[in-house]
């Protein structure tokens, strides 16, 4: 018997979550097939981040939680960006309990404590995230993302400049996102976690906001990114982008949207440029004192973008199968690294090392096995621990299935499961060492400065009494001095805004714009 | 001989691939032998002593006996076979005056134009008219090289594998279009082609096309939506042939 008593409750709700990501699950993979590359062996380290992810989020997680609870780190990456964690936190840790259950390495009853935990902490990681619009995921939002309050997408809608097709900001700002997109993919080795999206917001009844998120774009966590990444200004970067006559009609858990009609180049028709990261009080404007710089600067972000393109290409390009195998596993892995930096707890070794608990499996992970494997397990789901009985509908396919697997409630019977996998155990790389810099917006740190400041620094709008002053606070108390004063922390550096205070509406701001 | 939890299973059956039944019985097996040997129990045999049984070399045994069964990988990085030629099938990368031969490809007699059918594609996103460009196959990091050394002469559409962002990352914006074997519309090749208005048809099914052939990319086609993928509907955009100029 095992000493320590779970509930039925807390069962239950482990089980709800569980199923919550099981069901989006094979909703996102089934819309886009797996990716594959020539460079990088994806489906195998995919599967091997799942591994890493099972042995050391539990520990991780409860480190970061010791400096700053989930909750508090959702109102931080409101605040300033975060990369996708909505389905990655949950799915890739799951996902690697699946194999092993798949393997007979664990049993379906095995680690449940640490499970019950990284699900609850996602959960109100999730909760604080969508504070504004009231749900966990963009799924239970139907595939919305509306995470920013009032006051920042005021600033947002405010300051963006007209573009039109063919003039000279649009041809800059489009270059420009199709170089970071580009940049982006390589930098995560073929994913697209340096991308994230979320909206849309209602600008006009024609116009609808995306915002759109490139982020560890500089030397920072990645050994790859040092020297390649030495030139790029900001480590974070924010697009504002106003689309016209073209509706953002879901928009999911990946960041990735759809339109009606599909979202082509003339639809954007006006833009703004930003920078945000954990010791950044919010979003700084980038080149937004006029339109002429804004399009300049897109221009030479473009020119470092490219320049880095190509240097990062030559050295992926000749990695070994390993270095390549290690690089993609760690992004997908180190999509909780974030974390650590908002709490201050940052340490490379926990986060850029395979533990040697899932480093014993990588002989399996050859490509064939890899995409096969990782097939059955996201697109067909028909491994065997995802059948069902027959009487079973799954979600979207109809079929007896079930993404992930339950823990039984039989557990409270016999109390026989295990609580948590060992804590933390050594890990291995095969990639060159880090160098210690991180480019913040508070300059290159290194790595014990960069944890002393996430630790001490507080943005003014997520300290008291700041904090829960929520849109619902504002409804009712708009006309207030509080009000104007948290409506000022984002203002402080707007061009058209700066002192407004809380009382203006959308209309208001869009009669004050340049519309030039 | 002892069972693991997962032995007894009214629902589960096999894995539907069979080296992914092959590798998961290996470990499974592994695992049996290695906890009843232990004669511990599973809650003192998890998170612990198993590691000293379930290792790498283990591993590594399970994948040297379907080696020596003479079974050969199928590829997907090119560093896997380059690294063991051994353990992989032939990638097929280097197949000189190559061409991609899908037996899905449509195929008609040349029309009143002179167009010969030679394929079709999910268009990404619909463009004002068709292109008419000089077939290339950019298949591996050598030709990408090639690409950045020699350049890309305008017109040129570039004929891919695969549906990633990275294999052609330092070369995709030099090309006019881009015809890609694999992936859908929402795809991150696709989703580059959008950002750079480059027109691309992904999925493509082509038979008989090599390089340095003129070839008419139906770009003006209908854009494949979500919805198209969702309900089946074929909305494929042509590929065909020109005689030479």
């Amino acid at each position: 018997m095992s000493d320590i008593k779970l509930t039925y409750a807390q069962l239950l709700e482990t089980n709800n979550l569980i199923q919550q990501n099981a069901d989006e699950t094979y909703w996102l993979c089934a819309m886009r097939t797996v990716q594959e590359s020539k460079i990088f062996p994806v489906s195998a380290y995919i599967l091997f981040s799942y591994l890493n992810c099972f042995y050391r989020y539990p520990s991780l997680l409860r480190k970061i939680e010791a400096s700053m609870s989930a909750e508090e780190i959702g109102d931080r990456a409101r605040h300033s960006g975060i990369k996708i964690v909505a389905w990655t936190i949950p799915c890739f840790y799951l996902l690697g309990r699946e194999m092993l259950i798949n393997w007979g390495v664990i049993k379906p009853t095995d680690a449940v404590l640490d499970v019950a935990y990284v699900l609850d902490f996602w959960k109100r990681f999730q909760l604080s995230w969508h504070r504004n619009d009231g749900n966990i995921t963009n799924r239970q939002a139907d595939h919305r993302g509306q995470i920013f309050p009032e006051q920042k997408l005021q600033v947002f809608h405010a300051d963006a400049f007209e573009c039109r097709e063919g003039d000279p900001l649009h041809t800059a700002a489009q270059a420009f996102m199709a170089t970071i997109a580009q940049y982006g993919f390589l930098v995560s080795c073929e994913s697209r976690l340096t991308i994230h999206n979320h909206g849309p917001y209602k600008i006009g009844d024609r116009r609808e906001m995306l915002v759109r998120d490139f982020r560890e774009l500089a030397e920072y966590d990645y050994p790859w990114l040092d020297g390649v990444g030495r030139d790029i200004p900001y480590n974070n970067l924010t697009v504002a982008m106003i689309l016209e006559d073209c509706h953002v009609t879901l928009l999911d858990d990946w960041g990735s949207f759809d339109s009606e009609p599909e979202m082509r180049a003339e639809h954007m028709v006006a833009v703004g440029l930003y920078s945000a990261d954990n010791l950044s009080e919010g979003h700084m404007p980038v080149g937004m004192s006029s339109k002429e710089e804004l399009t300049r600067t897109f221009e030479e972000l473009t020119v470092l973008i490219k320049d880095a393109t190509g240097k990062l290409w030559e050295e992926m390009a000749g990695w070994t199968r390993d270095q390549q195998l290690d690089a993609g596993a760690l992004v997908y892995f180190g999509v909780g690294k974030e974390f650590a930096h908002i709490a201050g707890v940052y340490d490379q070794d926990d986060w850029l090392t395979i533990d040697e608990r899932a480093e014993r499996f990588r002989p399996l992970l050859n490509d064939e096995y890899g995409n096969l494997f990782l097939g059955e397990l996201v697109g067909y789901i028909s491994c065997p621990s995802q059948r069902m009985d027959e009487y079973t509908m799954m979600m979207h396919t109809g079929l007896p299935r079930r993404a992930l697997s339950y823990f039984p409630y039989s557990m409270l019977n016999d109390g026989d499961y295990t609580a948590a996998v060992d804590g933390m155990r050594p890990g291995v790389t095969n990639l060159p060492a880090k160098n210690d810099r991180y480019r913040t917006s508070q300059g290159v740190l290194i790595e014990a400065e960069y944890n002393r400041r996430s630790r001490e620094f507080v943005p003014k709008a997520c300290q008291e009494p700041y904090r829960f002053l929520c849109r619902d606070w504002i409804k009712y108390h708009y006309d207030s001095p509080q009000a104007d004063e948290l409506y000022g922390f984002e203002q402080a550096n707007s061009r058209l805004l700066q002192g407004k205070g809380a009382g203006l509406t959308r209309a208001d701001i869009e009669a004050l714009r340049d519309k030039e | 001989m002892s069972r693991l939890y997962v032995d007894t299973d009214k629902y589960g059956y096999q894995s539907d691939f069979p080296i992914v039944e092959a590798y998961n019985a290996a470990v499974k097996d592994l695992v049996r032998n290695a906890f009843a040997k232990s004669g511990l129990a599973w809650k003192d045999f998890v998170f612990g002593p198993e590691y000293e049984v379930i290792t790498k070399e283990a591993m590594t045994a399970i994948e040297a006996r379907l080696l020596d069964y003479g079974y050969r990988f199928e590829p997907s990085a090119m560093s896997s076979s380059r690294e063991r030629p051994e353990a992989y099938k032939d990638s097929g990368l280097y197949v000189e005056n190559f061409s991609f031969e899908h037996p899905q490809a449509p195929i008609a007699e040349p029309d009143a134009d002179g167009r010969e059918l030679r394929g079709a594609g999910d268009n990404v996103v619909a463009h004002k008219k068709n292109l008419i460009g000089t077939a290339r196959y950019v298949r591996t990091i050598d030709k990408v090289l090639e690409c950045l050394s020699g350049g890309v002469p305008d017109g040129t559409i570039m004929i891919v594998d695969d549906s990633g962002g990275t294999l052609t990352a330092p070369v995709l914006e030099k090309f006019a279009g881009v015809l890609c074997a694999g992936g859908t519309t929402r795809s991150h090749l696709a989703i580059l082609t959008r950002e750079y208005n480059i027109p691309c048809l992904m999925n493509v099914r082509l038979a008989g096309i090599k390089d340095g052939e003129r070839i008419e990319v139906e770009f003006s086609a209908r854009a494949k939506i979500a919805e198209d993928y969702e309900s089946g509907r074929d909305v494929s955009a042509r590929v065909w042939r020109l005689q030479p100029a």
